[in-house]
């Protein structure tokens, strides 16, 4: 349970806000790279953070995040044309290059040097692994560029998918740090999806629904570790790291490429739910990726053109009663990514953490809860840099793995536990 | 026409949450398993918790160690801030669930009698390793090598503040 003002202070992330001072700390994801495909392609509105602004690549492929909003009388940019190393405004002709700055006021000599003056917001954009991030922090304190995995990896070997989520960004990724809900929940895709079936694994899941967790803190964030009884006297281990902010990898199954996600704050009622996969080894298949486009693993299938996830509350998620009712799935809804999202949006725009009841196995969201807030106060307070802006935070990875029941895990996956280039992840 | 789950997801909707309590008042024992995390359960429970009974301390009726709490020849009794002596049966069987607290290092192995009783009334234990200034991770390794069998949930937390935390979180205030 959180008191009223410690929910407002870990949900909200706006301008000003303790939270939304953390956030800017880092690098965060805001695009995929197809979105701006190419060279003076269209404009495309982003908003993070609650800021609202522009994204675009210009003439000589450089790309760009400004403010949305030209700086003459207010239209959207969206509508801007993107040419010639700027985004000019259709209304007045003001033109911006990709830092915001004014290049053209057309009604201006431009010998008065009037266009120097003007100069939109901006935070620098780059290109990491088929996706584009941005960090909207003060330039004096910009992070090295990020080093996750699936980031890092050749483009062949990974695969990220974003979707609109309408709900509060803490609520989503609560439940990627909350593995306990995976044996009901999602009970049913073990079988079935093609990203997760025939792991040796699996039949732990299955076998033993009363999984004992164990949590430890991490430079960058936490890990936390669920035990399932195995054979020879043995346990089977699967092993989620967090990394702040909203960072978390999903323990691999078999040789299936390995999953995870971010969630970034849209505003503070809806969120980007961003999914990746990647293998450490090898390229993706033709199948996989045809699996994951198809909403397969943790992916979700998006209204064609758009982010929106074709069910959605608009339609009631698709609810399946006779599904749910058969056993076919446990709530009726189709998909792990969906799953759970139609239980996070439907806790509200902000869960009501007043209300809650948690129990002993929380443990983990507890402790999330409490290393995010104290990290934002340590920022505010005394301008602490937070775990997981350091790189070598980032290079963390998920593992499952047998270990015999005297192997604290710590000792026995500390090698499984770290991204190593050409080495296989640690999986059953 | 919005769907149902459209409408209801809403902020207006999210206004009409029922406000009576949903639950009634938790129990929950928290005791320290050694001499190092007794000072930081006594320091605890100076913040005046109303969901929450603190005890620093275990007792055997016997002069070895039991195996077993249920073992009719062993009465155990866990020592609370008063230093009064209470029933380790009857305070396990009242309440919501037992959270154990011990410092790296540190003898842990009493967690054997308490766990033996929060299983006899299927109650779940939670550990908190709380690592001490100057320990090694060999140090937290073994009080979790203690702790791994009996707990249902365990932690290795950083400093007392998250045992604070964790009780506001399970409502113990």
């Amino acid at each position: 349970m959180l008191k009223k003002e410690q929910n407002d202070y870990i949900t909200q992330t706006g301008p000003g806000t303790p939270m939304g001072e953390l956030f800017r700390c880092y690098w965060l994801p805001v695009l995929l790279s197809e979105e701006l495909p190419e060279p003076d392609c269209p404009p495309v509105r982003v908003k993070i953070l609650s800021e609202r602004m522009v994204a675009f690549r210009d003439t000589e492929g450089k790309l760009g995040l400004i403010d949305e909003f030209c700086a003459h009388r207010g239209p959207s940019l969206w509508f801007g044309r993107n040419e010639e190393c700027g985004l000019r405004c259709p209304y007045h002709g003001w033109k911006f290059d990709v830092n915001g700055q004014c290049v053209e006021v057309p009604s201006e000599p431009v010998e008065s040097g009037y266009a120097k003056k003007i100069k939109l917001k901006s935070y620098p954009l780059i290109e990491k692994g088929g996706v584009l991030w941005t960090y909207m922090g003060p330039p004096e304190r910009r992070p090295p560029e990020p080093e996750y995995e699936f980031c890092a990896v050749p483009l062949k070997q990974t695969y990220s998918s974003k979707r609109l989520q309408e709900c509060n960004w803490l609520q989503a990724m609560e439940g990627g740090i909350d593995s306990s809900h995976v044996s009901f929940l999602h009970r049913g895709d073990l079988h079935n999806d093609p990203l997760f079936k025939g792991a040796a694994g699996n039949k732990y899941n299955l076998g033993d629904l009363s999984p004992v967790f164990e949590v430890v803190e991490s430079p960058g964030g936490l890990l936390i570790g669920a035990r399932r009884n195995a054979e020879d006297d043995q346990y089977y281990w699967r092993i989620t790291p967090f990394v702040m902010p909203c960072y978390t990898g999903v323990p691999p199954r078999g040789d299936h490429p390995m999953h995870g996600h971010f969630w970034v704050p849209i505003d503070d009622h809806s969120c980007w739910a961003w999914s990746y996969d990647y293998h450490p080894t090898r390229d993706l298949t033709d199948d996989e990726v045809a699996a994951m486009k198809d909403g397969k693993g943790v992916h979700v299938k998006n209204i064609p053109g758009t982010y929106i996830p074709l069910a959605n509350k608009t339609n009631d998620y698709l609810m399946d009663r006779a599904a749910q009712k058969a056993g076919r799935t446990f709530s009726g809804i189709a998909g792990i990514g969906m799953q759970d999202a139609s239980l996070q949006e439907s806790m509200g725009p902000v869960c009501d953490r007043t209300k809650e009841n948690l129990v002993g196995t929380d443990n983990g969201i507890i402790m999330a809860r409490h290393r995010l807030m104290r990290a934002a106060k340590a920022l505010a307070e005394k301008g602490t840099i937070p775990p997981g802006v350091d790189v070598e935070h980032q290079k963390v990875r998920q593992a499952a793995l047998l270990l015999k029941r005297d192997v604290p895990y710590a000792e026995g996956a500390k090698e499984a536990l770290k991204a190593k280039k050409g080495v296989r992840q640690t999986s059953v | 026409m919005l769907t149902e789950s459209a409408r209801m997801s809403t902020a207006h909707e999210a206004g009409f949450r029922i406000q009576e309590p949903n639950s009634k008042q938790r129990s929950i024992k928290v005791i320290a398993l050694d001499p190092a995390s007794a000072v930081l359960v006594d320091q605890i429970a100076k913040d005046g918790w109303s969901g929450a009974s603190f005890f620093t301390s275990l007792s055997f009726a016997t002069q070895k160690n039991p195996d077993s709490a249920s073992d009719s020849s062993v009465q155990a009794w866990l020592n609370d801030l008063a230093g009064r002596a209470l029933d380790l049966m009857s305070e396990v069987s009242a309440c919501d669930f037992v959270v154990v607290v011990t410092c790296a290092g540190e003898d842990a192995r009493a967690v054997t009698i308490i766990a033996d009783a929060c299983a006899l009334y299927h109650k779940s234990l939670v550990s908190l390793v709380v690592p001490q200034e100057g320990m090694s991770e060999q140090d937290v390794e073994i009080s979790l090598k203690h702790l791994r069998p009996h707990s249902r949930m365990l932690v290795v937390a950083q400093g007392i503040d998250y045992i604070e935390v964790m009780l506001s979180a399970l409502r113990a205030g």
